[in-house]
C-alpha cells in the first residue's frame, strides 16, 4: 500500500507544439513534507504543478494522489488546493465570497460556509475585511485572501506556484513565516514553487533543484525538519550555510540548462 | 476650490451659453431671416408654441428607442451566448453578423417597412438592427475575457458547466457588456430616428423625425431646430443614464 500524498514516476510532458516541457520526472511527497521546486525560468516548475493539479495531462508516466487516481481527489483526506502567482480573486465579489468560493462550488450550506470562510480569514489575519472588495486591498492582503481561500477547504495538499513573487521583501518574509507555521505546526503538506533561493532555504524540508531544456530534476537537498523557522533562523549561520549549498546546486543546474541549449543550437 | 466634478459640468455649460449668446447676437445684428438661420430665442419660441406636439412626438420616438434597445440587448446577448458555445457555430454565424453590421440601415429600412406592416414594429426592428451589433460583439468578447487562472481554479474544483457560467463567465463578461450597452443606447435613438425618416410616417403615431421633415416642407426652420434640440437632449439623457448604470454595475471593480 502506497501511503505517499503524491507519487510521480517517469512523468513527461510534451506540448502539442512539440516543446518538451518535462523529461521524465520522479517525485514523491510524503505527509507533512514541505517540498520546494526551484530552478531557472522555463524549467517546467509550473508545468509540473499543473500536471499535479490535473490542469495538464501527462504525455507519459504514472501519477498517484494518495495512492489513487485524480477522480478521488477532493474527497475527505484527499483535498488539494492551489495558490497561483497572482491572487486570482473574483473582482466582483466580496472577500468573504471569494474565500467561500470552493465551499460554494461543493454546495456546502451557506451558514457553515460563512463560518469557515471567516475562520480561514482570521487565520491569515484578515478577519476584519470580509465585506471589502479585492480592489480595496493591497497586494500582500490579496495574497493572504488567496491563501485563506486555499485553507478554507482544509486541504491535505497545498500547491503554490510562486505565490509571493510579486511582493516586497518584508511582506514576503512575514508570509513565509506564516507558511512555515502552517506546515511545521499544523502539519499542512505543501508543494511550493519559487524563484527565490532564500525562500526555499527558509521554508523547505526538501528542495528539488530543476534544470531546463528539457525540464528535469537536477538534484535534491534535504533540510532538517526540526529547525524552528523563525526570524532567528533567517539570521543564523545554519541558514547561510543552507543558502550557500543551494546556490551552488542552482548554479550547476543553470549551467547545465545553458549547455543543453548550446548543444541544441 | 471647485470640485473637479462641478468644474467638468460648469465648463461646457459656460461655453454653451457663450456660443448661444454670440449666435443670438449675430442673428439680431445682421437681421438674418429665421428661414436661413433662426436665433436661439426664435427656436425657444417655437418650442414653447408647439411644445405639446413636439413632446408627444419625442415620446413616440423614445418608445421605439426603448423597445429597440430591449430587443437589441436580449437578442444580442442570446446571439453572443449561442456564438460562444462552439467554434463551429461561430464560424457559421459570424459572417452573417458582420454582413448585418456593414449593411447601412437606410438601405434595408424600406425593405423592412414593406415586410412588416405594423409601422412601429417595423421601426423598432430597424433601430434594433442598428443597436444589436455592439451588444453581440462586446458580450462575446466579455464571455471570452475570463481570467485563465480563475478558469483553471474552477476546473480544478470540479465546477459544473452551470456554476462556471453563472459564477465566472457572466460576471467576467459584465464590464464588456456594459460598455456595449452604452453604445447600443445611443445607437437605438439614432436607429429609431433614421428609420422614421425612411418611413416618413404620418398620422398620430409620428415621431420626431416626421416633425423635422414636416417643418422642413413648411419652411418652419425654428420648429425644425426645436425638434433637433429635443433629440439632442434625449440623446444626452440616455447617454448619461447608460453611463451611470455602467458605473453602478462596476462600482466594486478597480
Ligand atoms: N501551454 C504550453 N504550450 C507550449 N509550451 C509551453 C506551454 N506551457 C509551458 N510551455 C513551455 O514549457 C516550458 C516550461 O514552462 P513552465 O511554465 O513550466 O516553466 P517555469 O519553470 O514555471 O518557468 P517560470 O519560472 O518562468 O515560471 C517552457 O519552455 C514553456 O515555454
Ligand atoms: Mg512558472
Amino acid at each position: 500500500m502506497n501511503t505517499s500524498v503524491l507519487s510521480l514516476a517517469g512523468i513527461e510532458k510534451v506540448f502539442p507544439n512539440g516543446v518538451r516541457g518535462l523529461s521524465p520526472v520522479d517525485l514523491t511527497v510524503e505527509k507533512g513534507d514541505f517540498v520546494t521546486l526551484i530552478g531557472p525560468s522555463g524549467c517546467g516548475k509550473s508545468t509540473l504543478l499543473k500536471l499535479i493539479a490535473n490542469l495538464h495531462t501527462p504525455s507519459g508516466g504514472k501519477m498517484n494522489w494518495w495512492g489513487g487516481n485524480f477522480g478521488d481527489v477532493g474527497r475527505k483526506g484527499r483535498r488539494m488546493a492551489f495558490v497561483f502567482q497572482d491572487a486570482t480573486l473574483m473582482p466582483w465579489a466580496t472577500i468573504a465570497k471569494n474565500v467561500r468560493l470552493p465551499l460554494d462550488l461543493e454546495k456546502v450550506d451557506r451558514a457553515t460556509a460563512d463560518k469557515r470562510a471567516l475562520a480561514a480569514l482570521e487565520r491569515v489575519g484578515l478577519g476584519h475585511v470580509t465585506e471589502h472588495y479585492p480592489a480595496q486591498l493591497s497586494g500582500g492582503m490579496k495574497m493572504r485572501v488567496s491563501i485563506a481561500r486555499a485553507l478554507v477547504t482544509e486541504p491535505d495538499l497545498l500547491l503554490m506556484d510562486e505565490p509571493f513573487g510579486a511582493l516586497d521583501e518584508f511582506t514576503r518574509n512575514r508570509l513565509d513565516e506564516e507558511m512555515a507555521r502552517l506546515c511545521y505546526e499544523d502539519g499542512l503538506t505543501t508543494l511550493f514553487v519559487t524563484h527565490a533561493l532564500h525562500e526555499a532555504a527558509f521554508l523547505s524540508s526538501r528542495v528539488m533543484v530543476m534544470a531546463a531544456r528539457p525540464g528535469r530534476i537536477h538534484a535534491q537537498y534535504e533540510i532538517d525538519r526540526s529547525i524552528l523557522r523563525n526570524e532567528e533562523f533567517r539570521l543564523s549561520d545554519q541558514f547561510a550555510g543552507i543558502s550557500r549549498e543551494l546556490a551552488i546546486l542552482l548554479e550547476d543546474a543553470s549551467r547545465e540548462s545553458m549547455i543543453q541549449q548550446e548543444v541544441r543550437a | 476650490m471647485m470640485s473637479s466634478r462641478t468644474f467638468s459640468l460648469l465648463a461646457p455649460v459656460t461655453l454653451g451659453i457663450i456660443i448661444l449668446g454670440i449666435w443670438e447676437g449675430v442673428c439680431r445684428f445682421w437681421h438674418i431671416p429665421p428661414y436661413l438661420m433662426p436665433s436661439p430665442s426664435a427656436i425657444w419660441r417655437a418650442l414653447m408654441l408647439d411644445g405639446v406636439a413636439l413632446l408627444h412626438a419625442l415620446l413616440i420616438t423614445l418608445e421605439i428607442t426603448f423597445a429597440a434597445l430591449i430587443a437589441a440587448v436580449v437578442g444580442g446577448v442570446l446571439v453572443a451566448f449561442l456564438l460562444v458555445q462552439s467554434p463551429l457555430i461561430e464560424r457559421c454565424l459570424m459572417p452573417y453578423v458582420v454582413i448585418m453590421q456593414v449593411t447601412p440601415i437606410v438601405a434595408i429600412a424600406p425593405l423592412i417597412i414593406i415586410l412588416i406592416h405594423n409601422t412601429p414594429l417595423a421601426l423598432t426592428a430597424c433601430a434594433a438592427l442598428v443597436a444589436i451589433f455592439p451588444v453581440i460583439s462586446n458580450t462575446l468578447q466579455g464571455l471570452r475575457s475570463v481570467d485563465p487562472d480563475l478558469a483553471a481554479y474552477f476546473q480544478m474544483h470540479k465546477a459544473s458547466r452551470l456554476q462556471t457560467l453563472t459564477r465566472l463567465r457572466i460576471p467576467s463578461a459584465l464590464p464588456m457588456f456594459m460598455a456595449g450597452l452604452r453604445i447600443a443606447t445611443g445607437l437605438s435613438l439614432v436607429g429609431a430616428i433614421v428609420a422614421e425618416f425612411v418611413a416618413g410616417t404620418g398620422g398620430n403615431s409620428a415621431g420626431l423625425a416626421y416633425q423635422i421633415l414636416q417643418s422642413g416642407f413648411q419652411m418652419d426652420i425654428p420648429r425644425m431646430f426645436a425638434a433637433l434640440f429635443l433629440i439632442t437632449v434625449a440623446g444626452l439623457v440616455l447617454y448619461t443614464a447608460a453611463a451611470s448604470l455602467q458605473r453602478f454595475a462596476l462600482r466594486h471593480r478597480s
